[in-house]
C-alpha cells in the first residue's frame, strides 16, 4: 500500500518538476511571439515623395527607414538643381516618427514654409522646399513593409 | 492560490511568477511525503517510525519564500518572474535532500535559509543597495581578501581534517571565498562602468583588474581551493567577455586555464590527483577514485526513473550532502529529475543574462553578468565533476548543496539579479555588443546538455555492470530489507537461512561444518561458494516473470523476495561423513553413482560462517587454509598407483560385443580438466627412486580433486558411465511450487560393462556388497575410494575419502562406515 500511496507522490513530483519546467520555457516562448509581434508592430509607414510640377504617376516610393536628399547623385532622391546642396537634407524614422533633418545646406530646408533648424517631426502631407525645389510628403501606411 | 497570491492577475508576469511559486512548493510538499513514507516501503509495513523531522525543514521552507514573493511582489513587481521561483524550488530540493541524507545537516541548512531569507527581506527594504555596492567597491574587494587572507592565519576545517578554508564564527563557520567570489564580480562591474566610456585602451582597462584578480587568486592557490580558484578565472574571463565584447579574451583566457591546469598538474599533487582519477578511475576504486567511482555507481544505481526518495543510498557516497548532492539527486529521482535539476540551473542564468542584457545602466547590466555566469559556471563545474565529464573539484551546487556560506551568496545574487530586474520603467541601456550574451548562454546550455548526456550514459547504458560491481554495498544493504531465500538439504531442512526481522535480516549457518561447501553471504566480507551460484534465485532476481522484478525495483528499489534452493545434500549422511574423519585434514564426497547427486561433502578443517566477523583475520591467515573447500578446490597428487583400478580396468579386454569407449582413458575420466573446463598440460610425477632400484618411467599421475575423483569411481558402480555432479534439486519458484532443476549433461562412458565386472570383482569386499581401494600417494596423501557393487539392489553409491595425512587405516575405517551410513539409512 505505502509503495502505491509513495509511486503516486513520486509522479507527483515528476509532474511538478516538469509542470514549472514546461510552464516557465512556455511562457517564454509566448513573451518570444509577443516581443516579436511588437518589434513588427514597430513598422514605419512607406513614404510618398512627389516634386512639385512632376505628373501624378512620377512620385517616388521608399520603404527604407532613411531617405537622403541631395544633388549627389548617391542620395536616395537625388535633384539635379543647382540651389540644392550636395547632401542637403534627411529623413529619418525613429521614435515612431518621420523627421526631417537640415544636413547644414546652403539654401536650407523648409517645412510647411518654415526653415528647419533642428530635427522635427514631419506628417503625411506635408510640404518640404530644399533650394527652391517643393517636395510633398506623404504616408503610405496601408502598405508598409 | 493561497500561498502565493497575485494581485494583478492580468499582468502576465505576475501570473507567471506566483503560479511557478505554487508549482514548486506543490514539488518540494510531494517530495517531503515521500521521504516521510519510505521507510513504511523500505520495510513493506506501516508498523515501522515514519520521518516526520524534514517536515519542520518544509515548514521554514514555505514560510521563508511566502515571505520573500510577498515582499517582491509589493517592492519589485516587475522583477523577473522566473529567477524567485526557479531558487525556491532549487533550494527546496536541496533542502528535503538535505534532511534526507542526515537531520543535523538539514536542520543547520534551515537555519541557514532563515538567514538567507532575513538578507533578502533586509535587502529589499534598500532601494539605493546596488548604488551602495557600486560606491564602495574597493572596501568590499579589501574586505574578501582580508578574510580569505585570515583563513591562513586561524582557518579550520567544520568536519574534522581537510583545508581549512573556513572562520569559525562561534559556532558557525563562514568559507571567506565564498563571499569573496561576490564581492570580486561587484568590484569588476563597478570599476568597468566607470571606466569604460573613459575610452582607455584595452590594457589600460583590464590591467588593475587583473592585479586584483591575480591577487584572490594567489590567495586561493595559496589555500589549495582549487575548484574556487577555477570559478573565479571563469568568472571574471566571463565578465571582461560581456563588458568589453573583445574576442581575443574567450580564446585567451582558454589558453590561461590550460596553462593553468598544466602548471598546476605539475605543481599541486591534488590536482595531479584529481586528473589522474578523472583521466582513468578504474584501477584504484577504493583509494583515489573512491569518490568519483562511488558517484557513478550511485547515479548508475538511480537509473531512469531513480529510486525514490528516501529508498536509495546515496549516503554511500562521500560528503554526498554538499559535493555529490547532485549524485544524491540524480539516484533517488533518477535521470527524469537530474535531467529537470540542470534545465532549473539552465533557466536561472539564462534569465539572469537576459536581466543583464536589459539592465538600465552598464553597472547594473555587468553586474548581472558576472552573477549569471557564477551561478552558471559553478553548476556545471560540479555537476561535471560528479558526472566524470570534467575533474572534481570541490565546490558546492547553488542553492542546493549544504553549507551557508554557499547559501548566503546564491540568495544575495539572486537578491541582486532581482533587482536589477526591475527598472522601475526605464529603458534598457543600448547595448553596443550582444554576441558575448547569447554566446556565454548558448556554451552553458551546451555544457549542461553535456553533463546530462553523461549522466544518462551511467544510468542507462553503464548501469548494469556499475551497479553489479563488488563496491556498490547496495545489494547488501538490501539483503537486510529482503528476505534471502534458503538453502535446503534433501529433506526440506534448513542449512543457511535468513534470520531477523526485515531492516535486520542476518545470514546463518545451521550446520557450520558445511561452511566452506554452502559458502556465506556477509555485508562486509561478501559471498562465497554455493552462496554465488544460487545467488539469483536466492535473491529474488530470477525466477520470477521479468516485469514483476521490474515492478519491485520501480515502486521500492528492492527485488522481490528471495526463493529457496533444495540442495541433493542430506544433513543426516553429512553428520556421518564429519563424524568419520573428525579432527583430521582432508576432503570427502558421497556420491550418489547413477545420477550424480552429492549427499554429503565434507571439508576438514572448516570454520563457522555464522563467525565471520571474529574469526575473519584467523581464517584468511591460517595456513591450514578452512575457508577453501578441499573437496572441489584440492587437486591432491594420484601418485603410488592410486590410479592403478583404472589403469587396470581398462586393460582389461571388453566383452564380446562390447566396445571400449573412445579418447584416452584420462580424458574419459575428466581427470584433464581442472574446475574452468581449461585442458591444462597434466602433471606428471615421477616416483622417488627407491636405493638399489633403476629408476622407473615417468608414470602419468594428474592431480585431482576428490568431487572430480568420485564421478570416476562412480563409473564401477554405475556399470561404466561417468554421472555429472549435481548439488541442487529444486527451487521453490512463487505460485509455481517446486521447479526440478535438470541434470547439467549426460554420463559419459568410461568403461564397458565387462570391465566394470572384472575390476570390482578385484576389488570387492568379502561378504559385502561394495567394492573399495586404499592408497597412499605420498607421506601427505591417503585415499579411500569405494562404492556399491552391482549386485546391490538399492541405489548405487560412491564415497570418496582424501585425507592430508599418511593413515590408510583410518581412511579405509571412515570410507568404510560412511558407505555402510548410506546403505542403511
Amino acid at each position: 500500500m505505502s509503495e502505491i500511496i509513495v509511486l503516486v507522490l513520486r509522479v507527483m513530483v515528476a509532474l511538478a518538476l516538469y509542470g514549472f519546467l514546461g510552464w516557465a520555457f512556455y511562457t517564454i516562448w509566448q513573451d518570444l511571439k509577443t516581443q516579436s509581434e511588437v518589434v513588427q508592430g514597430h513598422t514605419y509607414p512607406a513614404l510618398i515623395i512627389r516634386r512639385e510640377g512632376d505628373a501624378e504617376g512620377k512620385s517616388r516610393r521608399y520603404v527604407q527607414p532613411e531617405i537622403t536628399i541631395g544633388r549627389d547623385p548617391s542620395c536616395d532622391l537625388p535633384i539635379p538643381n543647382t540651389t540644392i546642396s550636395a547632401h542637403h537634407a534627411r529623413l529619418a524614422y525613429h521614435h515612431r516618427q518621420w523627421w526631417v533633418e537640415d544636413q547644414q545646406s546652403t539654401n536650407g530646408t523648409f517645412l510647411n514654409q518654415e526653415r528647419v533648424l533642428t530635427p522635427t517631426v514631419i506628417v503625411s502631407g506635408d510640404e518640404l522646399r530644399c533650394g527652391q525645389v517643393t517636395l510633398t510628403v506623404t504616408f503610405d501606411a496601408s502598405a508598409s513593409s | 492560490m493561497f500561498f502565493f497570491p497575485v494581485p494583478d492577475p492580468a499582468l502576465p508576469h505576475q501570473k507567471i511568477r506566483g503560479r511557478l511559486m505554487t508549482l514548486a512548493a506543490f514539488f518540494v510538499a510531494c517530495l517531503a511525503a515521500a521521504l516521510t513514507l519510505a521507510p513504511a516501503v523500505r520495510y513493506h509495513s506501516f508498523e515501522v517510525e515514519l520521518r516526520w523531522m524534514h517536515w519542520v525543514g518544509m515548514v521554514v521552507w514555505l514560510a521563508s519564500f511566502m515571505l520573500i514573493y510577498r515582499r517582491v511582489v509589493r517592492v519589485l513587481p516587475d522583477s523577473d518572474p522566473y529567477l524567485l521561483p526557479a531558487a525556491a524550488l532549487l533550494s527546496g530540493w536541496g533542502l528535503m535532500t538535505i534532511w534526507r541524507l542526515s537531520s543535523d545537516y538539514g536542520a543547520r541548512q534551515t537555519v541557514w535559509l532563515v538567514v538567507c531569507t532575513a538578507v533578502i527581506v533586509v535587502g529589499l527594504r534598500f532601494p539605493r543597495l546596488l548604488d551602495f555596492l557600486q560606491r564602495y567597491k574597493y572596501l568590499w574587494l579589501t574586505t574578501g581578501l582580508l578574510l580569505t587572507l585570515l583563513t591562513f592565519a586561524v582557518g579550520v576545517y567544520p568536519g574534522g581534517v581537510g583545508p581549512d578554508l573556513w572562520l569559525n564564527l562561534g559556532g558557525f563557520f563562514l568559507q571567506p571565498s565564498e563571499p569573496l567570489k561576490l564581492l570580486l564580480i561587484i568590484y569588476l562591474a563597478a570599476y568597468l562602468a566607470q571606466v569604460i566610456p573613459l575610452s582607455f585602451n584595452f590594457m589600460q582597462l583590464a590591467l588593475p583588474t587583473l592585479a586584483l584578480a591575480g591577487i584572490s587568486l594567489a590567495l586561493l592557490v595559496g589555500q589549495r581551493d582549487l575548484g574556487t580558484a577555477s570559478i573565479f578565472m571563469l568568472v571574471y574571463a566571463g565578465v571582461l567577455y560581456t563588458s568589453l565584447g573583445r574576442k581575443i579574451i574567450p580564446v585567451f583566457s582558454l589558453l590561461v586555464l590550460i596553462g593553468a591546469a598544466a602548471a598546476g598538474y605539475m605543481l599541486f599533487d591534488v590536482v595531479r590527483l584529481r586528473v589522474e582519477s578523472w583521466l582513468n578511475p578504474w584501477p584504484d576504486p577504493t583509494g583515489r577514485s573512491y569518490q568519483v567511482i562511488q558517484s557513478l555507481i550511485s547515479i548508475a544505481a538511480g537509473g531512469v526513473v531513480g529510486s525514490g526518495p528516501g529508498l536509495g543510498s546515496p549516503g554511500l557516497v562521500p560528503v554526498a550532502q554538499s559535493d555529490f548532492i547532485y549524485t544524491a539527486i540524480a539516484e533517488e529521482s533518477g535521470l527524469l529529475g537530474s535531467t529537470g535539476l540542470a534545465a532549473l540551473i539552465g533557466l536561472f542564468s539564462l534569465r539572469g543574462l537576459v536581466v543583464a542584457v536589459r539592465a538600465s545602466s552598464h553597472y547594473q547590466r555587468y553586474l548581472a553578468a558576472g552573477l549569471s555566469i557564477l551561478i552558471g559556471v559553478q553548476s556545471l563545474l560540479i555537476i561535471g565533476g560528479n558526472v566524470r565529464l570534467l575533474p572534481l573539484t570541490g565546490v558546492t551546487l547553488p542553492f542546493v548543496s549544504y553549507g551557508g556560506s554557499s547559501l548566503v551568496v546564491s540568495f544575495s545574487a539572486l537578491l541582486l539579479l532581482l533587482l536589477i530586474s526591475d527598472r522601475g520603467g526605464e529603458d534598457p541601456v543600448p547595448l553596443a555588443r550582444p554576441q558575448p550574451y547569447w554566446l556565454l548562454g548558448g556554451l552553458l546550455l551546451v555544457g549542461l546538455g553535456a553533463a546530462i548526456f553523461m549522466s544518462s550514459w551511467w544510468a542507462s547504458w553503464r548501469s548494469l555492470d556499475l551497479t553489479a560491481r563488488y563496491d556498490n554495498a547496495r545489494r547488501s544493504i538490501n539483503d537486510r530489507y529482503v528476505q534471502r531465500g534458503s538453502l535446503l538439504d534433501r529433506n526440506g531442512v534448513v542449512l543457511n537461512g535468513t534470520a531477523g526481522e526485515a531492516g535486520g535480516y542476518s545470514r546463518f549457518t545451521a550446520y557450520p561444518p558445511l561452511s566452506p561447501v554452502l559458502g556465506y553471504t556477509h555485508p562486509v566480507y561478501g559471498q562465497a561458494a554455493l552462496e554465488v551460484t544460487f545467488d539469483p534465485y536466492l535473491r529474488g532476481t530470477a525466477g520470477y516473470p521479468m516485469q514483476e522484478i521490474w515492478w519491485q525495483q520501480l515502486i521500492a528499489s528492492q527485488p522481490p523476495p528471495g526463493q529457496d534452493v533444495r540442495l541433493t545434500l542430506s544433513l543426516s549422511l553429512q553428520q556421518v561423513v564429519d563424524q568419520a574423519f573428525a579432527g583430521h585434514t582432508g576432503a570427502a564426497v558421497l556420491m550418489n553413482a547413477e545420477t550424480g547427486e552429492v549427499l554429503a561433502m565434507a571439508s576438514h578443517p572448516n570454520f563457522d560462517a555464522n563467525k565471520l566477523d571474529e574469526i575473519w583475520d584467523q581464517v584468511t591467515h591460517d595456513p591450514s587454509a578452512p575457508l577453501v573447500n578441499r573437496a572441489v578446490l584440492g587437486y591432491y597428487p594420484t601418485t603410488g598407483g592410486c590410479l592403478s583400478p583404472f589403469e587396470t580396468a581398462n586393460a582389461i579386454t571388453p566383452g564380446a560385443g562390447e566396445t571400449v569407449p573412445d579418447g584416452s582413458l584420462i580424458h574419459r575420466l575428466g581427470f584433464d580438466l581442472n574446475l574452468t573446463g581449461f585442458t591444462g598440460p597434466s602433471p606428471v610425477a615421477t616416483p622417488t627412486p627407491l636405493p638399489g632400484k633403476v629408476t622407473s618411467a615417468p608414470v602419468y599421475a594428474p592431480l585431482v580433486s576428490p568431487l572430480q575423483m568420485a564421478q570416476a569411481a562412480a563409473s564401477f558402480s554405475a556399470g561404466g558411465l561417468r554421472p555429472e555432479p549435481r548439488l541442487a534439486l529444486s527451487i521453490n519458484v512463487e505460485r509455481k511450487g517446486w521447479v526440478t532443476l535438470p541434470a547439467a549433461s549426460d554420463p559419459v562412458a568410461v568403461f564397458s560393462p565387462r570391465q566394470v565386472n572384472d575390476i570390482t570383482a578385484i576389488l570387492a569386499v568379502p561378504e559385502t556388497t561394495l567394492w573399495e581401494k586404499t592408497c597412499r600417494a605420498d607421506d601427505q596423501t591417503t585415499w579411500y575410494i569405494g562404492g556399491t557393487l552391482a549386485t546391490w539392489r538399492g541405489s548405487p553409491f560412491v564415497v570418496v575419502l582424501l585425507l592430508e595425512e599418511d593413515n590408510p587405516e583410518l581412511a579405509a575405517s571412515a570410507g568404510r562406515s560412511i558407505l555402510q551410513a548410506a546403505l542403511n539409512p
